[in-house]
């Protein structure tokens, strides 16, 4: 049996090496797991811009965005990759002090005006407000602000900041509504927090199976439930003070050997092509402006965005998570 | 001969299995440049860690072992109670249920709107310190009713008939006959119990409900999976490491606690029970049978509602024989290993030398205590720079859960293999038997318990979710990864039916090896 | 011969010493009260006790040396001297690669042990079990045969016939044999020499 498995692992190790000396060009993405699952925007995206580079898309996939970046500390400038997707804007500032990522060349004057790109290394491709999604079968009055939520007694799901991007976005959205009350905010919340999980989806699973009246989660999941479900009774609640959002980007390396086509996939990336297949892959809101959307989409709640630079947020995160595994404790 | 020989084995893989957890530690502090963060040791934060790990750990034993004890004794009473083979199978399978598993089982249950919840009054929450608690004496009663059950079952016949003789009261079995023949135990299954859920991780992760229930393991995560404070994560697994070790020293100290041989045949003198006593074991017989069951069933719902496909059969049928074949090596490489690593210890004790006995014994063990997430992250950032992990990282998925389940196959050959030398040293040492004849007979002797130990093995590598998140490869995917991966794209359904293939492979393995034990 | 120098065994908090030597070829049995040192001397002489002083030789080579392995011993123990996961017969031919079946079987039939060859130990009586164990410890290859108490579950009738076969087997293969015993009729059936150890 041990041999059986050493011959497959040489198989392929040897069939690798046949295929990149075959003469095309590989191009090696970090991403995170659930991109490249079957149903998300991975094969899809392979498949669409393999059809015009001539070239193989190799993605190679960590846990989740904060992973890929664990991944980059370690590996230093021996990196196997040329393109790093699936950080987010709150990442962006740890991943540049690696010195890895390179300038993009791209054209961002396409993309939607909310986003008001600036940064000349990193390229965002899609974009998600957190929301708290709710029942609508089992809630008709939703909480319409945050400190109505925090203030009342519905049962909460939460990710732990300290683990999932959806908990720190919520951190940073905590953080940015209260201020200085945000110690005793998160107390008030814990009195009527059922859990704080580890991961979004241990949230959302849990939220699904019945378990709260609201999970944190992104505006954009009613879509999901809409579209494969046919389901529309999950409903984002729109807050007044505004909302969180979470960007996530693409980056090329500076230590990669295929440049050109590095910065031709983050051409592709926000090419409307590919920003057609992310909305319903990945659930997230395209960064092109004027890309076609189901029409279930228009029945998504369009938040604003709170008062909050992402810098601040960066700046003041061991701090916030201080005070939060302090106050949030039960 | 054979004694250098064998020495040479068994040390040779210690040695190995020592430097793999020396590599790991020297991963982390390698990559940081500095040492373990000793401030964080006067921070009231490690401080509340620490102490619920402790309390948890705990109460979780306390409350295994105590009300595994009227069980054990229910069983042994009425020896012809109701479907027993099904009930201590299912506490094995209870032990090596993959957490994921149980989680959703529980959640169903017991979760906001789980079946029973409604039952349960305003104030329940399923997380939070009574969930964890819950959760554990979920995996680890059963385990503590075999164990105690056997113990009982090795009060020989003798006694009860001396007690006849004598007249004995009940007090009297009680106090003279039983409780010896338990509190021998009773401190191990507490001590074992103890360190199990000391090192709990996806239990707490899952149901601890906030950072008030944290334990060390998880703290460990948490500090390298988003800061990647190293220093932090390294004064954490060190405590975790000091602190199991203590455990393990007071509590434990690596004896064997019997629990996988099979229940033997007809004991024809034990007391009779009266029809009230009767009735009050085949209660709580029937109450703890309820309370396993249930999580397994509360996946049923799950399983109907899922959306069934080719592509779905196919998914979950190739990743079930990629786990049945990584569980396989690993279970294969443990047992071996084991049975080397037992070999200096033997001769050892066969020249009662107990100091060197019980050291070997510790570093075979010691897997056991190190924090599972530092052997895997350390590894990680050791090799990452030298080797290609993404193709060659299932190597280190086999190599880290052979490590993670050779304790558990050590203690269970341990007692066997000794006893074979008590009873037979002098005996296959004075015939002069070749190689292959000293193997053979001593094939004869432990073939039960190896047989046992190695389904017991493979179905706790199989349940890894752990080691394959980091390692693991996207190409292969193993059964509970997958479980993983559909719970993450929003499909908990099919999470459930994979789930329950999971379980109900789970479960004909154990059926099998039950099974052969009775023709062995 | 079996030569016995000065040797002395740490027995607890005894110290036992023995000085013998026994000619090739002779039957001695070894009697004396309880705890005075028989059984370990055999161990000894076997190769499972070390001495603290003295030395063993036999034919003028030095065993007390040698591994167990290669000590020219064959010992038969006060007990568990069958594997009982293996059938009785499976359990006889350990050891005694020298000899086929239909020795064992002879061997058997003197002993009247033959029916019982073909079960498990574990359906076998104390005696029976004992003979089992005798007739491989004589069947053996080896020239030195210590027996440890070997007739202690046998009945006065099976005690003669199984005395009588080993003075036979002992006397045709010129085996020096070291026997153990309480019994004076074991002394007087098979005895060259009685070494009353004090």
């Amino acid at each position: 049996m041990n041999k059986l498995i050493t011959l497959c692992l040489a198989t392929l190790i040897s069939s690798q090496a046949v295929i990149a000396s075959a003469a095309t060009d590989t191009l090696t993405v970090y991403t995170y797991d659930s991109f490249v699952s079957k149903y998300g925007p991975g094969p899809k995206i392979k498949a669409a811009f393999e059809k015009d580079c001539n070239c193989e898309l190799n993605f190679i996939a960590a846990e989740d965005g904060v992973s890929i970046l664990n991944r980059l500390k370690i590996e230093g400038t021996k990196a196997k990759a040329d393109v790093i997707l699936g950080l987010d804007n709150a990442l962006m500032r740890d991943a540049k002090e690696t010195g890895l990522i390179a300038d993009h060349q791209q054209d961002v004057s396409a993309l939607s005006p909310t986003l008001s790109w600036s940064d000349k290394q990193f390229v965002p491709y899609d974009y998600g407000y957190f929301a708290f999604i709710y029942d609508s079968t089992k809630i008709s009055e939703p909480a319409t602000s945050l400190r109505q939520l925090v203030d009342s007694d519905a049962k909460i799901i939460y990710q732990d900041p300290r683990t999932s991007t959806p908990g720190q976005g919520f951190m940073f959205w905590m953080n940015a509504v209260y201020g200085d009350q945000t110690n005793t905010a998160w107390k008030q919340l814990a009195s009527h927090t059922v859990t704080v999980s580890k991961g979004w989806w241990e949230a959302y699973s849990m939220f699904l199976e019945g378990g709260a009246d609201y999970v944190l989660s992104y505006t954009t999941s009613p879509a999901y439930h809409m579209i494969v479900e046919s389901e529309s009774k999950y409903k984002a609640a729109q807050f007044s003070e505004g909302h969180i959002a979470q960007i996530e980007v693409a980056a090329a390396l500076n230590t990669s050997s295929q440049p050109e086509l590095a910065q031709s996939f983050l051409k592709f990336l926000i090419s409307a092509e590919a920003q057609a297949i992310l909305p319903v892959t990945n659930w997230m809101l395209p960064v092109l402006e004027n890309t076609e959307l189901p029409e279930q989409f228009s029945e998504l709640v369009t938040p604003k965005l709170v008062d909050l630079s992402i810098e601040t947020a960066v700046t003041e995160r061991k701090n916030w998570i201080k005070d939060w595994r302090s106050n949030a404790a039960k | 001969m054979f004694t250098k020989s064998s020495n040479i084995a068994g040390l040779l893989f210690i040695l190995i299995i020592s430097s793999v957890t020396v590599l790991a530690f020297q991963g982390l502090i390698g990559f940081s440049q500095r040492g373990a963060d000793l401030a964080l040791l006067e921070d009231s934060y490690f401080h509340s860690i620490l102490l619920f790990s402790i309390k948890q750990a705990l109460l979780s034993a306390l409350l295994s072992t105590l009300l595994a004890w009227p069980i054990a004794r229910a069983i042994y009473y009425y020896p012809n109670i109701f479907f027993k083979q099904t009930f201590l199978s299912l506490s094995l399978l209870c032990f090596v249920l993959p957490t994921l598993v149980l989680i959703t089982g529980f959640v169903s249950l017991l979760g906001l709107s789980g079946f029973i919840t409604p039952f349960l009054g305003e104030d329940w929450s399923l997380y939070g310190l009574q969930g964890i608690l819950l959760a554990h004496v979920y995996m680890n009663l059963p385990f503590a009713v075999r164990a105690m059950h056997l113990q009982l079952q090795s009060i020989p016949d003798s006694s009860w008939i001396l007690a006849r003789q004598l007249k004995f009261s009940r007090w009297q079995r009680f106090r003279l006959i039983e409780i010896p023949s338990l509190s021998a135990n009773a401190s191990l299954i507490f001590g074992f119990i103890c360190i199990l859920c000391f090192n709990s991780f996806a239990v707490v992760l899952a149901l601890g409900g906030g950072p008030q229930s944290t334990t060390l393991e998880v703290a460990i995560y948490q500090a390298l999976k988003y800061d990647f404070n190293i220093p932090e994560a390294l004064t954490l697994a060190w405590s975790q490491f000091a602190i199991a070790g203590v455990f393990f020293l007071l509590l434990y100290r690596s004896n064997s606690v019997p629990w996988l041989s099979k229940d033997s045949t007809e004991k024809r003198w034990i007391p009779c029970i009266s029809t009230a006593t009767k009735g009050i074991y085949l209660l709580i017989y029937t109450g703890t049978f309820v309370f396993m069951l249930m999580p397994l069933l509360a996946l049923l719902p799950g399983v109907l509602a899922a959306n069934y496909s080719i592509d779905l059969i196919t998914d979950v049928l190739q990743a079930l024989s990629l786990t049945l074949i990584l569980g396989v090596l690993s279970a294969v490489s443990a047992m071996l290993i084991a049975y080397c690593i037992m070999l200096p210890i033997r001769n050892a004790a066969q020249r009662g030398q107990l100091r060197l006995q019980n050291t070997l014994q510790w570093l075979a063990n010691h897997t056991l205590i190190a924090p599972a997430m530092v052997l895997s992250v350390g590894l990680y950032i050791l090799f990452l720079p030298l080797i290609d992990l993404d193709q060659l990282g299932i190597i280190f998925v086999l190599i880290l859960n052979t490590l993670l389940i050779l304790p558990f196959a050590i203690q269970q050959i341990r007692a066997r293999v000794l006893q074979y030398d008590n009873d037979y040293a002098l005996l296959y040492q004075s015939l002069k038997l070749n190689f292959q004849q000293r193997i053979s007979i001593e094939w004869g002797y432990i073939k039960p318990i190896m047989l046992s130990t190695f389904a017991l093995v493979l179905l706790i590598s199989m349940g890894d979710v752990a080691i394959f998140s980091i390692f693991g490869n996207d190409n292969l995917q193993t059964l509970p990864w997958l479980i993983y991966q559909y719970a993450g794209s929003y499909r908990i359904h099919e999470a459930s039916f994979a789930s329950a293939i999971l379980l109900l492979v789970y479960f004909i393995i154990l059926l099998k090896i039950e099974r052969a034990k009775y023709h062995a | 011969m079996l030569d016995i120098q000065q040797l002395q065994i740490q027995l607890g908090d005894n110290q036992l010493n023995y000085h013998q030597q026994i000619n090739s070829g002779d039957i001695v049995t070894l009697q004396g009260v309880s705890g005075v040192g028989k059984s370990s001397l055999l161990l000894c002489i076997a190769g499972f006790i070390q001495p603290v002083r003295g030395q063993i030789s036999w034919q003028g080579t030095q065993i007390s040396s040698q591994p167990i392995e290669q000590r020219p011993v064959a010992m038969l123990f006060q007990e568990n001297n069958l594997f009982e996961h293996i059938s009785v017969l499976k359990n006889a031919r350990l050891g005694t690669a020298n000899i086929g079946d239909t020795e064992i079987f002879a061997a058997a039939k003197e002993l009247q042990i033959t029916e019982q060859m073909q079960k498990m130990p574990l359906q076998l009586s104390g005696g029976q079990r004992q003979r089992v164990g005798l007739l491989r410890t004589l069947l053996r290859p080896e020239p030195l045969i210590l027996l440890d108490e070997p007739f202690a579950e046998l009945d006065n009738q099976t005690r003669t016939i199984a005395a009588n076969w080993v003075n036979k087997i002992a006397r045709a293969q010129n085996k020096t044999v070291l026997l153990v015993t309480h019994q004076m009729e074991d002394v007087d059936i098979l005895a060259d020499r009685n070494w009353l150890m004090e």
